[in-house]
């Protein structure tokens, strides 16, 4: 907890250096928080140009909210919160194009994963491939909410209560969430063990 | 310990066992709970399985210039306040020491200045009001006057 804690103070100590007009905080932030954000939006809307411009979003709002900025929660909690909001709305409101079409699409954007030392032969690529297309068509019939939570709960490796900070729900609440979002992946993808 | 899956158990602990999230003891618990709870190991296979193919999940690479492109709109969110201030600067730039100065000039001119009470006017500078008929009366003397000095033969006047 005591690295929680200093985390927390580092990351609010340089935003509030930001509102002071230090532009070289600002690059730390950016540094150490653009892939978790990035990757956390491309697992949300899985189209990687989609999330890059949502990424982009997320930190140009919080370089104009830096005026009013106050540390009252932790920052990654803040920095989610933005992150997910964004996300949620441009998947509700089809500004971009449907999720769907995307899985076929730009499954060729993820980098192939080494499945052993040697080079993976085409078979195997294309059994990595249908595996990793599963994984995340599986993730995407989830409803928004559990995904986000599943996202950061997996990748973001977030306490209970800070996602239920960032989703604005009880913590008993994000557990239950978790609970029947993990049911479901474990029913879709069973097969795979 | 109580098994996480009967009612009032902590199910949670079962996702965080799988997530390896458990100190020593906790998780040392649930192995002992694991292997003779039935429900529960098979809950905790199937759900390190979800974990394992979630961590196969991984993301694109970011685009090189994502960092550029930021910078840029946020100088471009930047100069939009200041393209928009621009055409009023040279007047700022003039008119404010004015105005200031002024201001100064104003408010030093107020905080010195006491006026005095102001004295009432002389008597003999207030006009009287007058009656009606008193009016009268002089307008009538007026006109005798003038009529007697038109009877009245004026002496500078050259003789015929």
């Amino acid at each position: 907890m005591g690295g929680l804690a200093a985390t927390l103070d580092f990351d609010a100590e340089l935003m509030l250096r930001v509102k002071d007009g230090d532009g070289a905080s600002f690059a730390i932030l950016l540094e150490k928080h653009r892939l978790p954000v990035i990757h956390f939006l491309y697992r949300m809307v899985q189209n990687q140009a989609v999330a890059e411009e949502l990424a982009q979003e997320v930190f140009l709002r919080v370089y104009r909210s830096r005026g009013s900025y106050e540390p009252t929660a932790k920052f990654t909690t803040w920095l989610f919160r933005i992150a997910t909001h964004l996300a949620l709305n441009s998947l509700r409101d089809g500004k971009y194009q449907r999720l769907e079409e995307h899985l076929d699409d730009d499954s060729a954007e993820a980098p192939a994963r080494q499945l052993s030392d040697q080079r993976p032969s085409v078979e195997q690529r294309m059994l990595h491939q249908a595996r990793l297309e599963e994984i995340r068509r599986a993730v995407a019939t989830l409803p928004e909410k559990q995904r986000a939570a599943v996202l950061m709960h997996k990748y973001e490796e977030m306490e209970y209560s800070q996602i239920a900070k960032v989703l604005n729900c009880s913590e008993s609440a994000i557990k239950s969430l978790l609970f029947r979002a993990y049911e479901t992946l474990r029913a879709r993808l069973a097969h795979m063990a | 310990m109580n098994c996480p899956m009967e009612a009032g158990g902590s199910p949670d602990l079962l996702l965080d066992y799988a997530a390896g999230k458990l100190n020593a003891d906790a998780r040392a618990q649930m192995d002992r709970h694991l292997a003779i709870c039935r429900a529960c190991s098979e809950f905790a296979g199937a759900q390190q399985n979800v974990w394992q193919a979630l961590e196969d999940w991984e993301p694109a690479e970011v685009s090189m210039d994502f960092d550029r492109r930021l910078y840029a709109r946020i100088e471009q969110d930047v100069s939009w306040w200041k393209r928009l201030m621009r055409p009023l600067n040279p007047v700022f730039r003039h008119s404010i020491p004015v105005a200031a100065a002024a201001g100064v000039l104003i408010m030093a001119g107020l905080l010195l200045y006491r006026p005095a009470a102001i004295a009432p006017a002389p008597k003999s500078a207030q006009v009287e009001s007058l009656q009606p008929d008193q009016l009268q009366s002089a307008l009538e003397d007026m006109e005798m006057l003038h009529q007697f000095n038109q009877l009245v033969p004026d002496a500078s006047a050259p003789k015929m």
